[in-house]
Protein backbone atom coordinates (compact mmCIF):
# COMPACT_ATOMS: atom_id res chain seq x y z
CA UNK A 1 0.00 0.00 0.00
CA UNK A 2 1.33 3.44 -1.00
CA UNK A 3 1.18 6.38 1.14
CA UNK A 4 1.77 10.29 0.89
CA UNK A 5 3.77 12.03 3.00
CA UNK A 6 3.35 15.68 4.26
CA UNK A 7 5.83 17.37 5.96
CA UNK A 8 5.77 20.49 8.01
CA UNK A 9 8.67 22.64 9.91
CA UNK A 10 7.19 24.23 12.01
CA UNK A 11 3.93 25.20 13.95
CA UNK A 12 1.50 27.12 12.11
CA UNK A 13 3.24 26.37 8.67
CA UNK A 14 1.49 24.35 5.75
CA UNK A 15 2.19 20.80 5.40
CA UNK A 16 4.02 20.26 2.09
CA UNK A 17 3.79 16.90 -0.06
CA UNK A 18 7.64 15.02 0.06
CA UNK A 19 7.01 11.87 -1.37
CA UNK A 20 5.58 8.52 -0.52
CA UNK A 21 6.72 5.18 1.55
CA UNK A 22 5.32 1.70 1.34
CA UNK A 23 3.21 0.08 4.09
CA UNK A 24 0.76 -1.88 5.46
CA UNK A 25 -0.96 0.53 7.82
CA UNK A 26 -1.53 3.83 9.01
CA UNK A 27 0.71 3.34 11.85
CA UNK A 28 3.79 1.74 9.70
CA UNK A 29 3.49 4.57 7.46
CA UNK A 30 3.86 7.05 10.07
CA UNK A 31 7.03 5.55 11.20
CA UNK A 32 8.61 5.18 7.87
CA UNK A 33 7.87 8.56 7.08
CA UNK A 34 9.81 9.68 10.16
CA UNK A 35 12.35 7.59 9.28
CA UNK A 36 12.06 8.67 5.68
CA UNK A 37 11.33 12.20 5.31
CA UNK A 38 11.77 13.73 9.66
CA UNK A 39 15.58 12.32 10.78
CA UNK A 40 17.51 15.40 8.98
CA UNK A 41 15.50 18.28 8.21
CA UNK A 42 13.40 20.16 10.72
CA UNK A 43 9.96 18.68 11.15
CA UNK A 44 7.27 19.75 13.75
CA UNK A 45 4.54 16.91 12.04
CA UNK A 46 4.13 14.57 9.44
CA UNK A 47 0.85 13.44 7.52
CA UNK A 48 0.04 10.59 5.76
CA UNK A 49 -2.81 9.65 3.60
CA UNK A 50 -3.51 6.65 0.97
CA UNK A 51 -2.33 7.28 -2.17
CA UNK A 52 -5.83 6.85 -3.70
CA UNK A 53 -8.00 8.97 -1.06
CA UNK A 54 -5.96 12.02 -2.81
CA UNK A 55 -8.34 13.91 -5.26
CA UNK A 56 -6.87 15.25 -8.05
CA UNK A 57 -7.28 17.30 -11.37
CA UNK A 58 -5.20 17.87 -13.70
CA UNK A 59 -4.19 20.33 -17.19
CA UNK A 60 -6.00 17.92 -19.31
CA UNK A 61 -9.03 18.30 -17.41
CA UNK A 62 -8.90 22.19 -16.49
CA UNK A 63 -7.51 25.39 -17.38
CA UNK A 64 -5.20 26.46 -14.58
CA UNK A 65 -4.13 30.41 -14.74
CA UNK A 66 -0.72 31.96 -14.33
CA UNK A 67 0.44 30.86 -17.60
CA UNK A 68 -0.33 34.15 -19.45
CA UNK A 69 2.44 36.70 -19.94
CA UNK A 70 0.74 39.31 -17.74
CA UNK A 71 4.16 41.05 -16.46
CA UNK A 72 1.89 43.98 -15.15
CA UNK A 73 0.32 42.55 -12.50
CA UNK A 74 3.52 41.72 -10.90
CA UNK A 75 6.16 43.36 -7.95
CA UNK A 76 9.09 41.97 -9.95
CA UNK A 77 8.35 44.62 -13.32
CA UNK A 78 8.44 47.83 -11.38
CA UNK A 79 11.50 49.36 -11.34
CA UNK A 80 11.28 50.78 -7.35
CA UNK A 81 13.21 49.81 -4.38
CA UNK A 82 10.33 48.29 -1.94
CA UNK A 83 8.72 50.63 0.59
CA UNK A 84 8.84 48.28 2.82
CA UNK A 85 10.16 44.53 4.43
CA UNK A 86 6.98 43.20 3.88
CA UNK A 87 7.08 44.60 0.39
CA UNK A 88 9.96 43.10 -0.41
CA UNK A 89 9.27 39.70 1.12
CA UNK A 90 5.82 39.65 -0.93
CA UNK A 91 8.06 40.58 -4.34
CA UNK A 92 10.26 37.12 -3.17
CA UNK A 93 7.31 35.15 -3.10
CA UNK A 94 6.13 36.46 -6.20
CA UNK A 95 9.83 36.30 -7.72
CA UNK A 96 9.99 32.72 -6.87
CA UNK A 97 6.11 31.70 -8.60
CA UNK A 98 7.63 33.48 -11.76
CA UNK A 99 10.67 31.02 -11.49
CA UNK A 100 8.05 28.31 -11.38
CA UNK A 101 6.42 29.50 -14.15
CA UNK A 102 8.76 29.97 -16.05
CA UNK A 103 10.49 26.22 -15.45
CA UNK A 104 7.79 24.59 -16.99
CA UNK B 1 -13.28 25.64 24.80
CA UNK B 2 -13.91 28.29 27.44
CA UNK B 3 -12.81 31.46 27.41
CA UNK B 4 -9.89 31.10 29.69
CA UNK B 5 -8.32 28.33 27.53
CA UNK B 6 -8.93 30.40 24.62
CA UNK B 7 -6.09 33.19 26.22
CA UNK B 8 -4.14 30.70 27.07
CA UNK B 9 -3.66 28.88 23.94
CA UNK B 10 -4.07 31.78 21.90
CA UNK B 11 -1.09 32.08 19.29
CA UNK B 12 -0.52 32.38 15.45
CA UNK B 13 -2.64 30.18 13.68
CA UNK B 14 -3.79 28.35 16.96
CA UNK B 15 -7.62 27.84 16.41
CA UNK B 16 -9.47 26.45 13.72
CA UNK B 17 -12.81 25.61 12.58
CA UNK B 18 -12.02 22.03 14.05
CA UNK B 19 -11.75 24.04 17.52
CA UNK B 20 -14.86 24.39 19.64
CA UNK B 21 -14.54 27.95 20.22
CA UNK B 22 -16.87 30.38 22.24
CA UNK B 23 -19.05 32.87 20.98
CA UNK B 24 -16.78 35.68 22.31
CA UNK B 25 -14.52 34.59 20.06
CA UNK B 26 -15.92 33.83 17.06
CA UNK B 27 -18.26 37.58 17.36
CA UNK B 28 -15.17 38.87 18.19
CA UNK B 29 -13.18 37.21 14.82
CA UNK B 30 -16.28 37.58 12.86
CA UNK B 31 -16.53 41.66 13.29
CA UNK B 32 -12.61 41.65 12.82
CA UNK B 33 -12.64 39.67 9.78
CA UNK B 34 -16.34 41.48 7.99
CA UNK B 35 -14.64 44.87 8.34
CA UNK B 36 -11.57 43.81 6.46
CA UNK B 37 -13.95 42.04 4.13
CA UNK B 38 -16.23 44.86 3.65
CA UNK B 39 -12.81 47.35 2.97
CA UNK B 40 -11.32 45.21 0.60
CA UNK B 41 -14.63 45.67 -1.53
CA UNK B 42 -15.47 48.88 -1.06
CA UNK B 43 -11.51 49.98 -1.79
CA UNK B 44 -12.34 47.75 -4.84
CA UNK B 45 -15.22 50.00 -6.09
CA UNK B 46 -13.47 52.90 -5.24
CA UNK B 47 -10.46 52.49 -7.53
CA UNK B 48 -12.70 51.00 -10.22
CA UNK B 49 -13.17 53.76 -12.31
CA UNK B 50 -9.68 54.59 -12.64
CA UNK B 51 -9.25 51.59 -14.70
CA UNK B 52 -10.90 53.63 -17.47
CA UNK B 53 -9.38 57.24 -16.34
CA UNK B 54 -5.59 55.95 -16.77
CA UNK B 55 -3.50 57.79 -18.93
CA UNK B 56 -1.48 54.29 -20.32
CA UNK B 57 -2.53 50.71 -21.95
CA UNK B 58 -0.24 49.85 -19.31
CA UNK B 59 -1.75 51.82 -15.94
CA UNK B 60 -5.27 50.48 -17.60
CA UNK B 61 -4.26 46.84 -17.39
CA UNK B 62 -2.44 47.23 -13.83
CA UNK B 63 -5.40 48.60 -12.43
CA UNK B 64 -8.09 46.37 -13.92
CA UNK B 65 -5.59 43.27 -12.46
CA UNK B 66 -5.06 45.22 -8.93
CA UNK B 67 -9.49 45.97 -8.34
CA UNK B 68 -9.78 42.41 -9.32
CA UNK B 69 -7.27 41.22 -6.52
CA UNK B 70 -9.27 43.52 -4.21
CA UNK B 71 -12.39 42.14 -4.72
CA UNK B 72 -10.68 38.56 -4.49
CA UNK B 73 -9.19 39.79 -1.76
CA UNK B 74 -13.01 40.84 0.23
CA UNK B 75 -14.57 37.03 -1.27
CA UNK B 76 -11.46 35.06 0.38
CA UNK B 77 -11.94 37.33 3.31
CA UNK B 78 -15.51 36.62 3.19
CA UNK B 79 -14.90 32.73 3.50
CA UNK B 80 -13.14 33.02 6.42
CA UNK B 81 -15.43 35.16 8.59
CA UNK B 82 -18.31 32.17 7.25
CA UNK B 83 -15.87 29.46 8.79
CA UNK B 84 -16.75 31.28 12.19
CA UNK B 85 -20.46 30.44 12.00
CA UNK B 86 -21.80 33.42 12.91
CA UNK B 87 -23.06 35.09 9.67
CA UNK B 88 -23.12 33.66 6.15
CA UNK B 89 -21.27 35.26 3.01
CA UNK B 90 -24.96 36.25 1.68
CA UNK B 91 -25.60 38.11 5.02
CA UNK B 92 -22.64 39.70 5.28
CA UNK B 93 -22.88 40.80 1.62
CA UNK B 94 -26.44 42.53 2.23
CA UNK B 95 -25.23 44.36 5.49
CA UNK B 96 -22.96 45.89 3.33
CA UNK B 97 -25.68 47.09 0.73
CA UNK B 98 -28.02 48.09 2.96
CA UNK B 99 -25.24 50.31 4.73
CA UNK B 100 -25.10 48.15 8.09
CA UNK B 101 -21.26 46.52 7.41
CA UNK B 102 -18.59 49.05 8.16
CA UNK B 103 -15.27 49.74 6.67
CA UNK B 104 -11.93 51.52 6.19
CA UNK B 105 -12.18 55.40 7.44
CA UNK B 106 -10.64 56.30 3.70
CA UNK B 107 -12.64 54.38 1.70
CA UNK B 108 -15.52 57.03 2.54
CA UNK B 109 -14.33 59.53 0.47
CA UNK B 110 -14.54 59.69 -3.02
CA UNK B 111 -11.79 60.10 -5.42
CA UNK B 112 -12.31 62.67 -8.17
CA UNK B 113 -8.68 62.54 -10.00
CA UNK B 114 -5.83 60.37 -11.28
CA UNK B 115 -3.33 62.13 -8.97
CA UNK B 116 -5.18 60.92 -6.19
CA UNK B 117 -4.64 57.33 -7.25
CA UNK B 118 -1.50 56.77 -6.03
CA UNK B 119 -2.71 58.06 -1.86
CA UNK B 120 -4.86 55.23 -1.84
CA UNK B 121 -2.69 52.35 -4.38
CA UNK B 122 0.51 53.42 -2.30
CA UNK B 123 0.11 54.93 1.22
CA UNK B 124 -3.23 53.07 2.00
CA UNK B 125 -2.07 49.83 0.54
CA UNK B 126 0.40 50.42 2.61
CA UNK B 127 -0.83 51.04 5.55
CA UNK B 128 -3.29 47.81 5.12
CA UNK B 129 0.33 45.82 4.03
CA UNK B 130 1.88 46.89 7.22
CA UNK B 131 -1.25 45.63 9.26
CA UNK B 132 -1.67 42.75 6.92
CA UNK B 133 1.30 40.84 7.01
CA UNK B 134 1.21 41.08 10.96
CA UNK B 135 -2.11 39.61 10.73
CA UNK B 136 -0.09 36.72 9.49
CA UNK B 137 0.09 35.90 12.61
CA UNK B 138 -3.42 35.91 13.78
CA UNK B 139 -4.89 32.69 16.20
CA UNK B 140 -7.92 32.13 13.61
CA UNK B 141 -6.42 29.88 10.93
CA UNK B 142 -8.61 30.42 7.63
CA UNK B 143 -7.40 34.32 8.55
CA UNK B 144 -3.68 33.57 8.12
CA UNK B 145 -4.24 31.86 5.13
CA UNK B 146 -5.97 34.25 3.35
CA UNK B 147 -3.35 36.90 4.58
CA UNK B 148 -0.87 34.37 3.30
CA UNK B 149 -2.74 35.23 -0.20
CA UNK B 150 -3.26 38.79 0.30
CA UNK B 151 0.02 39.72 0.98
CA UNK B 152 1.56 37.68 -1.60
CA UNK B 153 -0.10 39.58 -4.15
CA UNK B 154 -0.11 43.33 -2.06
CA UNK B 155 3.50 43.73 -3.29
CA UNK B 156 2.45 44.64 -6.69
CA UNK B 157 -0.30 47.06 -5.49
CA UNK B 158 2.09 49.11 -3.18
CA UNK B 159 4.81 49.03 -6.47
CA UNK B 160 2.36 49.93 -8.64
CA UNK B 161 1.32 52.48 -6.43
CA UNK B 162 4.71 53.94 -5.91
CA UNK B 163 5.53 54.06 -9.37
CA UNK B 164 2.60 56.22 -10.34
CA UNK B 165 3.53 58.40 -7.70
CA UNK B 166 6.96 58.68 -9.08
CA UNK B 167 5.79 59.25 -12.07
CA UNK B 168 3.90 62.17 -10.91
CA UNK B 169 6.72 63.51 -8.60
CA UNK B 170 8.88 63.73 -11.27
CA UNK B 171 6.32 65.11 -14.36
CA UNK B 172 5.77 68.91 -14.86
CA UNK B 173 5.29 70.89 -12.35
CA UNK B 174 1.55 71.16 -12.91
CA UNK B 175 1.45 67.58 -12.06
CA UNK B 176 3.97 67.95 -8.92
CA UNK B 177 1.31 70.35 -7.63
CA UNK B 178 -1.78 68.88 -8.03
CA UNK B 179 0.27 65.38 -6.43
CA UNK B 180 1.13 68.05 -3.25
CA UNK B 181 -2.66 68.71 -3.38
CA UNK B 182 -3.98 65.47 -2.95
CA UNK B 183 -1.32 64.83 -0.42
CA UNK B 184 -2.73 67.02 1.88
CA UNK B 185 -6.36 66.25 1.32
CA UNK B 186 -5.51 62.74 1.97
CA UNK B 187 -2.93 62.89 4.44
CA UNK B 188 -4.93 63.45 7.85
CA UNK B 189 -7.00 60.40 6.59
CA UNK B 190 -4.34 58.18 6.11
CA UNK B 191 -2.96 58.99 9.59
CA UNK B 192 -6.73 58.32 11.23
CA UNK B 193 -6.30 55.05 9.11
CA UNK B 194 -5.27 53.72 12.24
CA UNK B 195 -7.37 55.14 14.52
CA UNK B 196 -7.09 56.91 17.22
CA UNK B 197 -5.06 55.93 20.30
CA UNK B 198 -5.50 52.95 22.05
CA UNK B 199 -6.70 53.90 24.99
CA UNK B 200 -9.53 54.90 22.98
CA UNK B 201 -10.01 51.60 21.20
CA UNK B 202 -13.07 49.51 22.27
CA UNK B 203 -12.21 46.50 20.90
CA UNK B 204 -8.48 46.30 20.98
CA UNK B 205 -7.78 44.21 24.33
CA UNK B 206 -9.91 41.74 23.86
CA UNK B 207 -8.87 40.98 20.27
CA UNK B 208 -5.15 40.76 21.04
CA UNK B 209 -5.91 38.33 24.42
CA UNK B 210 -7.25 35.88 22.19
CA UNK B 211 -4.33 36.51 19.32
CA UNK B 212 -6.83 38.17 16.68
CA UNK B 213 -4.97 40.83 16.88
CA UNK B 214 -1.07 40.80 16.79
CA UNK B 215 -0.16 44.43 17.05
CA UNK B 216 -1.96 47.77 18.70
CA UNK B 217 -3.07 50.89 16.62
CA UNK B 218 -0.26 53.07 18.18
CA UNK B 219 2.72 50.39 16.96
CA UNK B 220 0.97 49.98 13.37
CA UNK B 221 0.71 54.09 13.05
CA UNK B 222 4.70 54.06 14.29
CA UNK B 223 5.70 51.39 12.28
CA UNK B 224 4.25 52.84 9.10
CA UNK B 225 5.49 56.46 9.81
CA UNK B 226 8.86 55.57 10.01
CA UNK B 227 8.84 53.79 6.93
CA UNK B 228 6.40 55.64 4.77
CA UNK B 229 7.39 59.09 5.58
CA UNK B 230 10.41 58.68 4.27
CA UNK B 231 9.00 57.83 1.26
CA UNK B 232 6.55 60.80 0.68
CA UNK B 233 9.86 63.28 1.60
CA UNK B 234 11.72 61.69 -1.06
CA UNK B 235 9.30 62.22 -3.50
CA UNK B 236 9.44 65.77 -2.74
CA UNK B 237 6.04 65.94 -1.07
CA UNK B 238 5.26 68.58 1.92
CA UNK B 239 3.98 67.15 5.13
CA UNK B 240 1.36 69.14 6.10
CA UNK B 241 1.08 71.29 8.94
CA UNK B 242 -1.57 69.58 10.37
CA UNK B 243 -1.53 67.04 12.69
CA UNK B 244 1.79 68.30 14.07
CA UNK B 245 4.26 65.29 14.11
CA UNK B 246 7.24 65.23 15.96
CA UNK B 247 10.44 63.10 16.53
CA UNK B 248 11.55 62.50 19.45
CA UNK B 249 14.97 61.58 20.51
CA UNK B 250 14.42 57.38 20.24
CA UNK B 251 13.35 58.49 16.41
CA UNK B 252 9.35 57.84 17.19
CA UNK B 253 6.46 60.26 15.51
CA UNK B 254 4.55 61.47 17.80
CA UNK B 255 1.00 62.96 16.05
CA UNK B 256 -0.79 65.76 17.63
CA UNK B 257 -3.98 63.76 17.43
CA UNK B 258 -6.68 66.05 18.99
CA UNK B 259 -6.07 68.41 15.76
CA UNK B 260 -7.41 65.87 13.53
CA UNK B 261 -11.09 66.02 12.91
CA UNK B 262 -12.73 62.65 15.31
CA UNK B 263 -15.67 63.89 14.74
CA UNK B 264 -15.69 63.14 10.88
CA UNK B 265 -14.22 60.19 11.91
CA UNK B 266 -16.78 59.09 14.53
CA UNK B 267 -19.50 59.80 11.87
CA UNK B 268 -17.83 57.45 9.38
CA UNK B 269 -17.17 55.11 11.55
CA UNK B 270 -21.31 54.71 12.12
CA UNK B 271 -21.61 54.87 8.25
CA UNK B 272 -23.25 58.53 8.67
CA UNK B 273 -20.79 60.06 6.74
CA UNK B 274 -22.98 61.86 3.61
CA UNK B 275 -20.07 61.29 0.87
CA UNK B 276 -19.61 57.49 2.47
CA UNK B 277 -23.26 56.82 2.28
CA UNK B 278 -23.05 57.95 -1.37
CA UNK B 279 -19.45 55.18 -1.39
CA UNK B 280 -22.05 53.24 -0.31
CA UNK B 281 -25.18 53.74 -2.52
CA UNK B 282 -23.22 53.88 -5.58
CA UNK B 283 -21.24 50.14 -4.99
CA UNK B 284 -24.53 48.69 -4.45
CA UNK B 285 -25.62 49.78 -7.85
CA UNK B 286 -23.06 48.65 -9.85
CA UNK B 287 -23.39 45.35 -8.40
CA UNK B 288 -27.05 45.41 -8.89
CA UNK B 289 -26.87 46.25 -12.54
CA UNK B 290 -24.61 43.42 -13.34
CA UNK B 291 -26.99 40.97 -11.69
CA UNK B 292 -27.74 39.66 -14.89
CA UNK B 293 -24.44 38.69 -15.53
CA UNK B 294 -24.28 36.66 -12.48
CA UNK B 295 -27.22 35.24 -13.17
CA UNK B 296 -25.81 34.11 -16.73
CA UNK B 297 -22.99 32.41 -14.99
CA UNK B 298 -25.29 30.19 -12.92
CA UNK B 299 -27.00 29.64 -15.71
CA UNK B 300 -24.12 28.71 -17.64
CA UNK B 301 -22.46 26.32 -14.60
CA UNK B 302 -25.72 24.44 -14.13
CA UNK B 303 -26.12 23.57 -18.09
CA UNK B 304 -23.07 23.74 -19.53
CA UNK B 305 -21.16 20.60 -19.67
CA UNK B 306 -18.00 19.28 -20.51
CA UNK B 307 -16.64 22.52 -21.00
CA UNK B 308 -14.17 23.73 -18.15
CA UNK B 309 -14.47 27.68 -17.33
CA UNK B 310 -11.57 29.63 -17.83
CA UNK B 311 -9.17 30.05 -14.44
CA UNK B 312 -9.30 33.80 -13.72
CA UNK B 313 -5.48 34.63 -13.48
FE1 LIG C 1 -6.34 43.94 -0.75
FE1 LIG D 1 -4.22 46.12 -2.32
Amino acid sequence: MIWEVFRQEGAGKYHTHCGNVHAPDREMALMFAQIQHGRRKPTHSIWVTPQQEIGEVNEDGATFGGTTDKGYRWATQYNITAAAEEVADSESEQADAEKERGRR
Amino acid sequence: MDLDTVKERAGPRQFSPDDDMPREYREAATRMIQFHANSEIMGAYLERPFIREAPSLDRKLAYSAKTQDELGHGQLLYRAAESLGIKTREQMLNELANGEGKFLNCFHYPMESWVETPMIAFFVDGAAMRRQATLKRTSWEPYAHAMDKVVFEEGFHIKHGESILKELATGSKKEQEMVQDAFETWWPRIIQFFGPTDDDSTHHDFSAEVGLKQMTNDELRQSFLNQYLPKAEKYGLEIPDTPTIEQDEDGNYRVAEDELDWEEFFQIAKNEYDPGRGQIDSRKRAHDAVEWVRETLDEYETTASGHAPQAAD
